[in-house]
């Protein structure tokens, strides 16, 4: 049997490996990529704890939520890429700094 | 007289009386300009009748005494009030009577003044406070009184204030004033610290507390309270001190003559009639409170004011002046008269002494308003208040002329006029005092037979110079020009004339102890002398018409009796015994010089010091100005410039950019962890 910890140490290298993309990709759809790893990286962390709530499998459960939401959440998200695009003509989350003035 | 609501209705009357007179004056102050002659005579008119009424009321009743609180000092209750009993009605009466006399006289005499509105207020200020210093129950009242009518006596003598001569008469007045009323305060003082009380009615009357204390061993002794005998004889001479400053008695009396330099009416009513007899009624009221020592000082100044006054008189030639010193000369009867206990001779001479003085003034008044305008018509430039210059008006003024001899003759207690009775009254009573006295008291009586007689010359030469003899500077032609004043005056004169003969005052011509007035107040207890009472007029009559046809000779017929003016007794006479001379070298000068220390003083001293500081303050305000700028501004500065440095750095954390801020989330966020669960 696969031990818990290695389980945690994927979900922990995916989380950070989406974190770094979110933080440096000049791409926004590359920073949407990103967050998806980040989410994926939660879920697998449900489903590896839900061996322990093997009767209920509330880690399942959450899990296939949660995975619906992060498709929902991914729809909206590049709708507003689109619509940026549309309004800035490009879609760097560095060039976009109307903000800062 | 009984009743509570006829007491109450006695109170208002009183009240009345004594407010009229001080709503005109405000009403008129503050802007009834053209009516205040109008409304001045109504008001007073009103008061007169009143105390008229007043007077028939209650004169020779129980004494009213009406009192509401005032205020209370720890346990002391103070006291306002109304006191009538004879000495207050009569005053009333008197002041009013004269007042009305001289406000109607007024209106014709200062008709072209501009300023008017204001002589009619400050009439209307005096009568208030004169009508309130008769008849308050309490000596505090009397002394604001007091005060009061010495002011409005400051403005009226200065009343053409452009005047130099005027402004300091009346400041003259004013300051030596004050010096009495420095002496009344520590009577009152004096009398408070023994009492706890200030009534009168309390303090002086029959059962008195005055009378109620007495002296033991030096001791002067009220109850436990003990102090002193001598603080009886210095309250005593306080009141008196007081008493000489208003009534113009020597040392004091240098004011009085320079006061002539008010308006005629004005010196008629305030410094000859009732002004100075307030020095007179102040002895009365407080007379328990003179001891025997008290009371040879007063016969002392009395009488020798008296004396002193009539042989300056004699060589005056402003006709006011003479006027001035016949007053101080009068008022020193009186004054000797309260010494020797004469108490209701005293009262009596100051009514008729008012009458008399009053229509001499107001007489002599007519004379100097018609040269005055005559004058001006004619062209002419001569002094209208120098005797030297008058004469021959005889015939011209014919009304002015009868009432002065009327008013003349009572001065000199000529038979058959009021001052007859009450000035050989005083005389007589003199006589009967010194009987069982010393030498020096013997001498007093005859001192006041010799000045009765300078007064006799003194108004005899008056009277012969401005009326009788021929005329110095008009012509004939002018002089028949020359009318007597205009009706309203001369009216005045006539009544007044009525009140210098002895019908108004007593029913026996001769005999002053049938007048009403005399009978109305104690009467003193001394051995009656029948001799005197016959012998002393004859004597006194006599010397009288000897005296008046020498006067006639002299003045009118020109005869070549005249004394050189470098004689040593005609010029200390007419140089007023040189008191104004002394008072200069000892007191005025003195204080010129030390003010003129002071001046220099604050000139060079003060002003100095006060510069200098001046100057260490600029230099305090520059060095403060320095700190203000470069330490205060620059620590402010400072601390905005270190704000805006740090915002230089600190803004480039919003750089606007997406990741930018979600890796500072992070980082915030692990931080709060790590701090949170770690350390």
């Amino acid at each position: 049997m696969i031990p818990l910890s290695h389980f945690l140490i994927i979900a922990a290298c995916l989380f950070s490996i989406g974190l770094y993309a979110v933080l440096t990709k000049k791409n926004a759809i590359q920073v949407l990529i990103g967050i998806e790893f980040m989410i994926n990286a939660a879920i697998l962390n449900f489903v590896a704890f839900g061996r322990y709530d093997k009767i209920n499998g509330g880690g399942q459960m959450f899990a296939l939520f949660a995975i619906v939401l992060a498709a929902a959440g991914l729809a909206v998200a590049l709708a507003i890429i689109l619509n940026v695009y549309k309004h800035f003509k490009t879609i760097d989350p560095s060039k976009i700094d109307n903000l800062r003035n | 007289m009984g009743g509570q609501a006829f007491l109450e209705i006695s109170l208002i009357i009183s009240l009345l009386v004594i407010f009229l007179p001080l709503l005109s004056f405000v009403l008129i102050l503050i802007g009834k300009k053209r009516g205040g002659a109008s409304m001045a005579i109504f008001s007073i008119s009103i008061s007169f009748l009143l105390s008229l009424v007043l007077l028939a009321l209650y004169w020779n009743e129980t004494p009213i005494l009406y009192q509401v609180n005032w205020f209370i000092i720890g346990e002391i209750e103070f006291k306002a009030g109304i006191l009538l009993n004879n000495l207050s009605l009569l005053m009333l009466s008197l002041v009013s009577g004269i007042s009305v006399l001289v406000h109607v006289y007024s209106r014709s005499y200062m008709k072209n003044d501009h300023n008017i509105h204001r002589y009619w207020a400050y009439l209307g200020l005096f009568c208030f406070s004169m009508f309130g210093l008769s008849i308050s129950d309490n000596l505090l009242l009397i002394y604001l009184f007091w005060e009061l009518v010495g002011f409005s006596s400051f403005l009226l003598i200065g009343f053409w204030f452009t005047k130099q001569a005027a402004s300091q008469a009346a400041k003259k007045a004013f300051i030596m004033n004050r010096i009495g009323d420095i002496g009344f305060l520590l009577g009152i003082m004096i009398i408070f610290s023994q009492f706890h009380t200030l009534d009168i009615s309390i303090l002086f009357g029959e059962n008195g507390l005055i009378n109620a204390s007495i002296i033991k061993d030096n001791l002067w002794i009220f109850g436990t309270q003990q102090i002193p005998e001598i603080w009886l004889t210095i309250a005593g001479i306080g009141f008196f001190v007081g008493a000489i400053a208003k009534s113009a008695q020597f040392p004091l009396h240098t004011w009085l003559p320079d006061a002539m330099e008010g308006p005629t009416s004005v010196s008629a009513l305030i410094h000859a009639a009732t002004m100075v007899a307030a020095g007179v009624f102040l002895i009365a009221r407080v007379y328990p409170i003179f001891e025997p020592q008290v009371l040879d000082i007063m016969v002392f100044i009395g009488a020798f004011s008296a004396f002193m006054a009539a042989s300056i008189a004699l060589t005056q030639n402003d006709i006011k002046r003479i006027l001035a010193y016949s007053t101080i000369s009068q008022l020193g009867f009186m004054v000797m008269a309260m010494g020797i206990g004469a108490y209701s001779e005293s009262i009596f001479h100051l009514t008729t002494h008012a009458f008399f003085k009053c229509l001499l003034f107001l007489a002599v008044g007519s004379v100097i308003y018609q040269l005055h305008h005559y004058r001006d018509k004619f062209g002419l430039a001569f002094d209208y208040q120098d005797i030297r210059m008058m004469g021959g008006l005889r015939k011209s003024m014919p009304i002015t002329v009868l009432t002065m001899c009327i008013a003349s003759a009572a001065l000199i207690g000529f038979p058959f006029t009021s001052a007859y009775l009450s000035k050989d009254a005083i005389i007589l009573s003199a006589f009967e005092w010194a009987e069982n006295r010393n030498k020096l008291a013997q001498f007093l009586p005859y001192v006041m037979v010799l000045t009765s007689w300078l007064t006799v010359f003194y108004i005899g030469r008056l009277v012969f110079k401005v009326f009788f003899s021929e005329s110095k500077i008009l012509t004939v032609n002018q002089l028949a020009e020359i009318k007597d004043p205009p009706k309203k005056m001369s009216y005045v004169l006539v009544i007044l004339a009525f009140f210098c003969l002895f019908f108004a005052f007593s029913s026996h011509p001769l005999s002053y102890e049938n007048s009403w007035i005399w009978n109305a107040f104690p009467i003193m207890l001394i051995q009656r002398n029948e001799i005197f009472h016959w012998l002393i007029p004859l004597i006194l009559t006599s010397g009288t018409i000897i005296l008046l046809i020498i006067a006639y000779w002299i003045y009118v017929k020109r005869a070549t009796f005249l004394i050189s003016e470098k004689n040593v007794f005609h010029r200390f006479s007419n140089q007023e015994w040189y008191v104004n001379h002394l008072y200069n070298n000892l007191f005025v000068s003195g204080v010129e010089k030390i003010s003129k220390i002071f001046f220099w003083f604050d000139q060079n001293i003060m002003d100095a010091i006060v510069m200098k500081i001046a100057v260490f303050f600029k230099f305090i305000s520059r060095v403060s100005v320095l700190v203000d700028r470069y330490f205060i501004d620059g620590t402010v500065n400072a601390i905005g410039s270190l704000a805006k440095f740090i915002a230089c750095y600190a803004k480039n954390i919003q750089t606007g950019k997406l990741q930018h801020y979600l890796s500072i989330m992070l980082f915030l966020l692990l931080s709060f962890l790590i701090l949170f669960y770690f350390i």
